[in-house]
């Protein structure tokens, strides 16, 4: 199956499936599918209309998507309401609902061009990070008399394109 | 010499050291005026050493371990028949299960009722029917003492009888179990199996939040166990009529329609399967004519946390999802069949869901850990425990049953040892009478490749 561009094989678990997005590790991967309400042993062949839809819709753009509304939980004792009956109203909670940190991730294009932007920003105020990335040298302070393998063939200011 | 008449004379050399003349070897003397006469062709007799070393090395391709012995070989009394025999064993019966009959062991009719197949088994049961030729257990004291149980609780509320069966791994809890629910059915009562309770808690199956009673249900579980409860009990149902209307979305149930209808909506619509499961415990509470028996493995599961995660990842207990609330409420006794018993089994197999402090102190049993006045226990968990009944199966298999569980893997021709008292007496001493040893590691063992 695709979403947004990227292949999610059919009979890979979601939780690990959704890792193959650029800025989704295992971590935000299993938030994803408590809020979409997959179960943790689903497989992308078992994932239902809806649900592929709330992902994408939600991928599409984390930060635009729709807060999570609270699901009051029975208390003990609680009878339900008969069949005929309407649903009753759902009472604002007393306590605010908790932080939704999933709204604030940012995933592909977005997450590459935040680490473009940053780097130019570095090199822009002309900073010893910013320099380093230019030179292709490490910028954390690494040794560079042995060992700077990766910064040499990695560090640009171009580099997440 | 030139370098060919050396050549040849070294290959007329190495050909006469070879006992093969008839191949055509033969000694080239040239005298030095004599035309060279072509070599004949002759087969080539080089033989590198190589091929030799290895199969020297090389043991042979196949031991003859693997391969089938002609029948004629066959000739101690192990292979007398090809196939493996057919345990006759007497058929589990309410009329054969008497005091003077425990300690035997009978097989569980496949024919009439369905219930094995249809409610599935234990994973560690269905590994032992693997192996045997035919579902089989044997009938001990504590069965007898339970069938009883059960023949008393017909009349009277399923809030009087909630027992659990607790004692030492490998006691024999799931066992006794499945005879009960085996009983229950040959006697005509609707009975509801949950083999395997852990797969309500540990996320194995789709779910679903549902705002009228603000629970997570399990919407394929709900549809299967549906499935299930018509196989196995659908004559029984079939003249029972609904007391309540239930107005689905999809379909209404109106008052006096028959069970089977309202089943039906949960079988057709996997979305309302909670919804109607829940409908029809309550409506099999209120019917009279039949005693119902609601039979849970893996019992301790359903006090745990379970795996589930709500949208903001907080976890979920498990009376917060629709279908353990919904067995937890029978078996605390909030909800309770005007005719019938609830039985449950604990079961140490899984290690994650373990009985939690609440459930042990209900049931009087000793705590693992830490259960002074100041270890926070949860006031729901100790709502849904009470008042559950502790049934302690035996630890040791007396010695006529352990002969019986020795005798029945005989039949099979399972083992490699003799049938004989000294082995027996044996394994049953390192088992400790444990009833699971004595068969894993004990008889089991023996089959050593």
């Amino acid at each position: 199956m695709h979403i947004l561009g990227v292949t999610l094989p059919d009979n890979q678990l979601v939780k690990r499936a959704l890792t193959n997005f650029y800025g989704i590790g295992t971590k935000t991967a299993s938030r994803l599918c408590a809020r979409v309400q997959i179960h943790d042993t689903a497989r992308i062949r078992h994932l239902n209309q809806g649900q592929i839809t709330a992902l994408t819709a939600f991928l599409s753009s984390p930060a635009n998507s729709p807060p999570v509304q609270v699901q009051p939980l029975a208390p003990p004792n609680f009878v339900p309401p008969p069949l005929a009956q309407p649903l009753p109203q759902v009472q604002q909670a007393q306590q605010p609902p908790p932080v939704d940190r999933l709204r604030e991730i940012k995933i592909e294009t977005d997450l590459r061009r935040q680490m473009r932007e940053n780097i130019a920003h570095q090199r822009m105020i002309g900073s010893y990070v910013g320099r380093r990335h230019a030179m292709h040298l490490p910028v954390r302070g690494q040794n560079t008399q042995s060992n700077a393998r990766t910064a040499r063939k990695l560090n640009r200011i171009e580099r997440y394109n | 010499m030139s370098l060919v008449a050396a050549a040849r004379t070294c290959r007329a050399v190495h050909s006469t050291a070879t006992p093969l003349a008839a191949a055509g070897a033969h000694v080239q003397t040239r005298g030095y005026a004599t035309p060279a006469k072509p070599a004949k062709k002759t087969a080539s007799k080089f033989k590198s050493n190589k091929k030799s070393k290895e199969d020297k090395k090389r043991a042979p391709r196949d031991a003859g371990l693997f391969r089938p012995m002609s029948v004629n070989n066959l000739t101690h009394p192990v292979f007398q028949s090809e196939q493996r025999m057919q345990l006759q064993l007497p058929l589990f019966r309410p009329e054969a299960i008497t005091p003077t009959a425990a300690t035997q062991a009978l097989a569980f009719p496949q024919d009439e009722s369905k219930a094995l197949k249809a409610y599935g088994l234990p994973t560690n049961i269905l590994v032992d029917y693997l192996l045997l030729s035919k579902p089989c257990s044997v009938v001990r004291e504590a069965t007898v003492t339970v069938l009883d149980q059960l023949d008393q609780a017909a009349g009277s509320s399923s809030k009087d009888t909630r027992v659990v069966f607790t004692g030492k791994p490998g006691c024999g809890k799931s066992y006794l179990l499945l005879q009960a629910v085996q009983y229950a059915i040959q006697k005509q009562w609707i009975s509801l199996y949950i083999p395997r309770a852990i797969n309500l808690v540990n996320s194995s199956t789709a779910y679903a939040y549902d705002p009228r009673t603000q629970t997570y249900g399990q919407p394929a579980f709900a549809q299967q166990l549906l499935k299930r409860f018509v196989d196995v009990n659908e004559a029984l149902v079939r003249p029972l009529t609904v007391q309540e209307s239930y107005p689905f979305d999809e379909r209404s149930i109106g008052s006096g329609a028959p069970f089977l209808d309202l089943i039906s909506v949960g079988l057709e619509y996997q979305h309302q399967a909670p919804t109607v499961l829940s409908a029809l415990l309550d409506e099999l509470a209120k019917q009279t004519q039949y005693p119902v028996l609601l039979a849970i493995d893996d019992f301790q599961a359903l006090y745990c946390t379970s795996a589930y995660r709500d949208p903001f990842f907080k976890t979920i207990k498990a009376y917060h999802l629709t279908l353990p609330r919904m067995l937890l409420e029978f078996a605390s006794g909030k909800r309770a069949f005007a005719r019938g018993a609830v039985f449950g089994a604990l079961s140490s197999q899984n290690t994650v869901y373990r009985p939690p402090l609440e459930l042990i102190e209900a049931l009087g049993l000793e705590p693992d850990r830490p259960s002074n006045p100041y270890v926070r226990r949860e006031a729901e968990l100790i709502e849904y425990a009470q008042g559950l009944k502790n049934f302690p199966v035996p630890e040791r298999l007396t010695v006529d049953e352990a002969a019986s569980i020795f005798d029945v893997w005989h039949q099979v021709k399972a083992l490699h040892i003799p049938r004989g008292d000294e082995m027996f007496l044996a394994k049953y001493t390192e088992a400790g009478g444990n009833a699971r040893e004595f068969v894993k590691k004990g008889l089991l063992q023996t089959i050593a490749m």
